[in-house]
């Protein structure tokens, strides 16, 4: 594997196999988009901010007409409240709905607008059962949406885009719908992309290192050294994996951890976070899954480390009388490289996977939006019949880890064939 | 009769062995208490549970009430006697006049009538799916079964459960009127036979967690077993029968799935400890008083004592099953018993 024709070959391999080739393109092309999320494509306040009425399916699709009354009801609303407040020019320059500013016209006028809406608003909300009379096709039916129509056209008059917002940008923002808040469901999935990637390449680079470097000190020097480390990775492995993630969230919850770092350290954290805490960054969520996760890659490369140890270019490289570090890195860990590269993108899917869990459990990250934060958030959402965020966040998290797991099968196909 | 038919397979019971590996596992035990007990204490977990209303005496009342003034080394000793002498008798904080004791036995049945049946059918289906899938290797079902297995693997276990729960619990009252399942909540045995308890009852409340259970382990299980057949399907003496003239059945039942036990036992005996640790999301989910809801609900209340003594609980039943995995694995296979 090390030599420059054996690693050629790989690659050659690697090319020609090609659901791995396209799941590595896949995979490339959610890092590029995470990277670039990092770079502040998307903010926070994207994620957080009403971009529509709640529960606007996607695709520009139109919902039942009884909820476009609703719909109608809360952007009407949203100019409401501040046009009744005490100064509502000044109110009405922060606006409430992200995208969207209030019709360029005097206050006067707006109320003027707005009463009128309001009144044909409550004649639409006294037909009985409009959803029926509208998809019967009946004269009555024709009428009500009519009127819908007209007083969807009126709620548009009284706002306009917002200067820096183009008509597409505001399309593409509403294009997967929005959530019960009213939040871009396009936005927070991508955003979450940022949290899956950082989650996935932290915590696997970290527990693949641990793992390796534990394993192959294990497997090479054998000894109280490997009787010490299989305790370790023993001990840790025989804690239920979810009782472990919850214990190390647990520890990290309401900034005790950070005061006995700071004290311990000179407050070392503090000017390293600038006053933010632990818990509300990634760091407990990489502590706790870094803690489960190393154990596996250990436990395979001690075992091939074993293996390896007795082999004779080994034997050959300790009778030329090479020092330990250059046998163990130059020598051993290339030999393991296919170890820790498979072992990598299953711990990336296994992190991805935990996260959602651990936001299920409230745990996981705490401002912003992850997959995991939107599906379980999406819960009450499928009770009322709506699929949009679930699925959108679903189908998100499916194509990363769809790739990698197709990658990683092709990666132990390539490199590592006699793997059952 | 399990253990003879094991032996009559496998040969006599290496007690040397097991001796050798249960010694192993005492000092794994105290390495767990240990670091789950430092763990534990790095939040301190008093004023954690009276939040920031309480006093100071009050504080360092119920500190030494419960041993937790006391060096650590002490109290560490305290606890691994309790462990040893199955002594549970401490009140949990939160739910006061009930013992720790009386939350696990409590907690057993619900999770166990959830993880047992779980548990053997998804072995049976996804063995049964394994035998399929290596039957027409590489032709169009196996083809499809393996992606499947990939993209039903691809979904989070929380996308099941919700929309499980969503179509067979909400959707079917709503369309139909009958209510095959329940949404959520558990009803125990109580005074019904188990007979009517087993017909009724737990289809009613269980039925449908286990199907989203068997449905989730299905990829990952499906994969194992199918790769163990193909494997074992390449053997010289599956040659050998099929050259002798056996039919195809044959092979595949007789000879190949006999071979092929092997590791669908490992496989079983590994995942013993899910049977008490159950799963977390689907007890959470539809609010089933499993032990695993039992200890998630500790830890948000700060519930020190209950976390403590159930964490200890089912590190001790995971290493019992490790232990198990490993003397039957090397009753069936001697050669495991020299390294």
């Amino acid at each position: 594997m090390t030599t420059p024709q054996s690693r050629s070959r790989v690659w050659r391999k690697l090319l020609l196999h090609r659901p791995a080739l396209i799941s590595l393109f896949v995979i490339l092309a959610y890092v590029i988009a995470g990277a670039a999320v990092l770079c502040g494509w998307i903010t926070v306040e994207h994620t957080d901010a009403a971009y529509g009425a709640p529960q606007i399916p996607g695709f520009g699709l139109s919902p039942e007409p009884d909820e476009r009354v609703e719909d109608v009801a809360w952007y009407l609303s949203k100019i409401r409240i501040p046009l009744s407040s005490l100064k509502p020019e000044e109110a009405l320059r922060s606006f409430p709905i992200k995208d969207l500013a209030a019709a360029n016209v005097p206050v006067e006028e707006l109320r003027q607008r707005l009463a009128d809406a309001d009144q044909q608003l409550v004649e639409l909300r006294q037909i009985p059962d409009i959803n029926t009379s509208v998809a019967s096709g009946g004269s009555d039916g024709k009428q009500a949406i009519d009127q819908l129509r007209t007083l969807e056209q009126k709620s548009r008059e009284l706002f306009t885009l917002a200067p820096d917002v183009s008509p597409t940008y505001r399309w593409i923002h509403l294009s997967l719908g929005t959530d019960r808040l009213g939040r871009s469901i396009l936005l927070r999935a991508v955003y979450s992309i940022r949290v899956a990637i950082l989650v996935g390449l932290v915590t696997g680079l970290l527990s693949v290192a641990i793992g390796a470097v534990l394993g192959l000190v294990a497997g090479y020097f054998g000894g109280w050294v490997d009787v010490v480390i299989t305790w370790l990775y023993s001990t840790f492995a025989s804690i239920p994996n979810i009782v472990l993630l919850i214990l190390m969230v647990y520890i990290f919850r309401e900034g005790t951890i950070d005061e006995k770092i700071n004290d311990l350290t000179g407050n070392l954290l503090k000017r390293l976070l600038g006053g933010v805490r632990l818990d509300e960054t990634l760091v407990p969520v990489y502590v706790a899954f870094c803690s489960t996760f190393w154990i596996g890659p250990c436990r395979v490369i001690r075992g091939e480390a074993l293996k390896l140890r007795e082999l004779e270019y080994i034997q050959a490289a300790r009778v030329l009388g090479y020092g330990r570090n250059r046998i163990l890195f130059r020598h051993l860990l290339p030999n393991v490289s296919h170890l820790i590269l498979i072992n990598f993108s299953l711990l990336f899917i296994g992190a991805i996977k935990s996260e959602v869990i651990l936001s299920f459990l409230g745990l996981g990250v705490q401002e912003g939006a992850s997959w995991g934060l939107m599906i379980s958030f999406a819960k009450d959402e499928v009770v009322n019949g709506f699929f949009w965020q679930i699925g959108v966040a679903t189908v998100f998290m499916f194509g990363l880890v769809l790739a990698f797991n197709i990658l990683s099968d092709g990666l132990q196909d390539i490199l590592d064939p006699k793997h059952v | 009769m399990f253990f003879h038919l094991l032996t009559g397979v496998a040969g006599a019971v290496p007690w040397k062995y097991i001796v050798r590996r249960t010694l192993y596992c005492v000092p794994v035990y105290l390495g767990i208490v240990l670091l789950m007990m430092l763990a534990l204490r790095v939040r301190d977990p008093v004023p954690a549970f009276m939040g920031k209303n309480a006093t100071v005496e009050e504080i360092a009342q119920r500190r030494t009430e419960y041993g937790l003034d006391r060096p650590f080394f002490i109290q560490y000793g305290i606890f691994v006697g309790r462990i040893l002498t199955m002594n549970f008798q401490q009140e949990s904080w939160q739910q006061e006049g009930r013992t720790i004791g009386e939350i696990l036995r409590g907690g057993l049945g619900p999770t166990l009538a959830l993880t047992v049946p779980a548990l053997f059918l998804t072995t049976i289906v996804s063995v049964s799916v394994a035998l399929v899938s290596a039957w027409f290797r590489g032709r169009l079902p196996d083809r499809l079964l393996v992606i499947s297995a990939v993209f039903g693997m691809s979904v989070s276990f929380l996308v099941y459960i919700i929309v499980g729960q969503y179509f067979l619990g909400f959707a079917i009252r709503g369309s139909t009127g009958a209510a095959p399942f329940a949404i959520s909540g558990y009803e125990s045995l109580q005074q019904t036979s188990f007979v009517e308890y087993a017909t009724t009852k737990w289809p009613y409340y269980c039925l449908l967690p286990v199907m989203i259970s068997v449905l989730v382990s299905m990829g990952y299980d499906t994969r194992f077993y199918r790769a163990v057949m193909v494997d074992e399907s390449q053997r010289d003496y599956i040659v050998t029968a099929r050259a002798k003239g056996a039919s195809q059945p044959r092979i595949m039942f007789i000879h190949l799935l006999k071979n092929a036990m092997i590791p669908v036992i490992t496989r079983v005996s590994i995942s013993i400890p899910f049977l008490i640790t159950g799963s977390f999301l689907l007890e959470m989910y539809f609010r089933i008083p499993g032990i695993g809801r039992a200890l998630i609900t500790a830890v948000f209340q700060a519930d020190f004592p209950v976390v403590q003594a159930i964490a200890a609980v089912f590190a001790a039943v995971y290493l019992a099953s490790n232990l198990l995995t490993d003397v039957l694995y090397a009753m069936v296979d001697p050669r495991v018993r020299l390294s």
